[in-house]
């Protein structure tokens, strides 16, 4: 069919995609390049990346949990909650004297469970974050009652210190891990069927409905992957302070979600890039390991974290705009309901 | 081979459709019109399994055959093009043709579900060349860069390779596919829909656009206030009966003599 191509909407969409991808590249360097010049040598060592990437690693497994589940169109919030439970009950196996790698599959098998539950939930149109903020309270309470809310200690020396503590090649496992889970999480989203019906089921769920998808099955594979990256992070964490903590750590979740917003990742589903939110969550390290190198307060980290969470969703608004400020201006004259965006239902 | 026998469908108290007997034949083009309300959607979303009928039966291919989704409809090679199109706004030309009928890599990736993606490129690429698209710059391109004419043109592709992968005998619906189009994006549907019907697939054309169904049914079915009132050979009318049926006064002058 004979059809015109119109340019300037591509020449936004380009700007956008320029932004969200090797923009968040290119905000990493300049904030690494911010620290080294205000924090001078200490910043910029092999040793503070080390401590970098160790930092990042968890929030970037939590953060894979989450994105994983919101490409599938949800977010689930129960995250810590699911980590909590399982590295308790692994940990529990494992004083006991069962096998490390038996209780780890079934610290992984756990977490598949929740998800799982989360996901059957869900399919009976129940609300997601509501759903996912009952099932936080109660696996983290299940995980409190089998504990008596102790900490559940892996004693000395830690059966888990090769996960938690050893360093390969001058690095924690925790970083492997996360990068392993990222590769493969990349690679089942854009290289594999169940992948890519996942991510349009996130997209438009009637489209994919009427287009023959089961959407209730991909959005429970989303929870289930989520369930089985939040246990990971939860044992990861446990191997790494030698002990099970029975309360969910809500922090992780909101640093886990910043890492996700600056990915530039719909929270409504369907669309952003796996990879952009270990990018997200290196950022995140970055600003408060120079933080702390500068002897600043912690609680100053968290504002840097929600101010560069409003400063990445400001930026993605801006580059959908195309940059220009007349266009940012015509946006404010226009309001919400402007008509470029009312295209993208069809 | 598509039949409606008797197809009822209630909403509470509300009787969209009632007694309605319907067929479609292999190769041929049937115009379903009627005013808005008329049931027109009812009547196709029954045939494309995403609503199921209040009372009647459906028979394809000589048997009866309930379809109690979209997906069991597709596999007896029914394929619709919705008016809104139905496609992912954010995956790319070539994933939204083959979503649901992905090709897979040969060998054990293909066991673990790896996409051939270049061989669903290439194929997306010649659809679409088949239907005379030349616009496309790439089928890699999301379709929400697409413009209004271009995504309708990767929805009936899309259908078109459904068609081509359940080896004739299948039945292509078309709710308004002319309605967001301008003159020559509408002719070249036109073309299309001769093409698809020309390799023997049964092509059911719900449309307000009378010249449309002129130009290309051969046989034009009136819905009115959920009944089936008239069924005309496209040759023996004209518009102004099929639009004196539409509104209901061709039933009124015929039920006074």
């Amino acid at each position: 069919m004979e059809l015109s191509t119109r340019p300037g909407r591509s020449f936004a969409d380009t700007a956008s995609g320029l932004l969200r991808g090797r923009g968040l590249f290119l905000i990493w360097v300049l904030i690494i390049l911010f620290f080294w010049a205000w924090a001078g040598p200490t910043f910029f060592s092999l040793a503070n990346a080390q401590l970098v990437a160790s930092a990042a690693s968890t929030t970037a497994i939590f953060g894979a949990a989450l994105g994983l589940c919101a490409i599938a169109g949800a977010l689930d919030l129960s995250v810590p909650g699911v980590a909590a439970l399982s590295a308790v009950l692994a940990s529990q196996l494992i004083v006991v004297g069962v096998p490390v790698w038996l209780a780890l599959i079934v610290c992984v098998l756990i977490g598949v469970a929740a998800g799982a539950l989360n996901g059957f939930l869900i399919g009976f149109g129940l609300n997601p974050m509501a759903t996912t903020i009952g099932t936080l309270t109660v696996f983290g309470g299940i995980a409190s009652v089998i504990t008596n809310d102790v900490p559940v200690q892996l004693g000395v020396p830690s059966p888990l210190a090769w996960l938690g503590t050893s360093q390969y090649f001058g690095l924690p496992m925790s970083v492997y891990i996360a990068i392993a889970i990222y590769v493969l999480g990349w690679l089942f989203l854009t290289k594999t069927r169940a992948g890519v019906r996942m991510t349009a089921v996130g997209g438009s769920p009637e489209g994919a409905r009427r287009i023959g998808l089961r959407i209730q099955g991909y959005k429970l594979l989303g929870f289930v992957l989520s369930g089985a990256c939040s246990a990971i992070a939860g044992i990861v964490v446990a191997s790494i302070i030698n002990q099970a903590n029975p309360s969910p750590d809500v922090q992780t979740l909101f640093e886990a979600l910043t890492a996700v917003a600056l990915s530039g990742m719909s929270l409504a589903g369907g669309r952003g890039s796996l990879l952009r939110v270990l990018l997200g969550a290196l950022i995140i390290a970055t600003v408060s390991d120079a933080l702390i190198i500068k002897g600043i307060a912690p609680s100053w980290s968290i504002i840097a974290t929600g101010v560069l969470l409003i400063a990445a969703l400001g930026s993605d608004l801006l580059g959908s705009r195309g940059f220009s400020a007349r266009r940012i201006l015509a946006s404010f004259r226009r309001g919400p309901g402007d008509p470029q965006s009312d295209e993208k239902g069809a | 081979m598509l039949e409606l026998r008797d197809i009822e469908v209630r909403f509470g108290a509300i009787t969209a459709l009632s007694g309605i007997t319907f067929s479609v034949k292999p190769g041929e083009i049937v115009a379903l019109v009627g005013d808005n309300g008329a049931g027109k959607s009812t009547l196709l979303s029954i045939m494309s399994g995403a609503r199921r009928p209040s009372g009647g039966s459906i028979i394809f291919g000589g048997e009866t055959v309930e379809f109690s989704n979209p997906r069991a409809a597709a596999r007896h090679g029914i394929q619709m093009v919705y008016q809104d199109l139905a496609l992912i706004p954010a995956a790319d030309v070539a994933t939204n043709m083959f979503l649901s009928r992905e090709i897979l890599r040969r060998g054990p990736l293909g066991l673990l579900g790896w996409l051939d993606k270049k061989t669903m490129r290439r194929e997306a690429g010649r659809q679409l060349d088949t239907l005379g698209v030349t616009t496309l710059s790439s089928v890699q391109n999301p379709v929400e860069m697409l413009s209004g004419g271009q995504r309708q043109s990767v929805a009936l592709a899309r259908a078109a390779l459904a068609l081509a992968d359940s080896s004739g005998g299948g039945v292509l619906l078309l709710d308004e596919p002319t309605a967001a189009l301008g003159y020559r994006q509408s002719r070249s549907v036109e073309d299309f829909i001769r093409r698809v019907a020309g390799e023997g697939i049964g092509v059911v054309l719900v449309t307000h656009d009378l010249p449309l169904c002129f130009e290309v049914a051969d046989r034009v079915a009136v819905l009115y206030h959920g009944k089936l009132v008239a069924e005309l050979q496209a040759r023996d009318t004209h518009p102004d009966e099929v639009v004196g049926w539409i509104t209901g006064s061709r039933l009124q002058s015929e039920a006074k003599p």
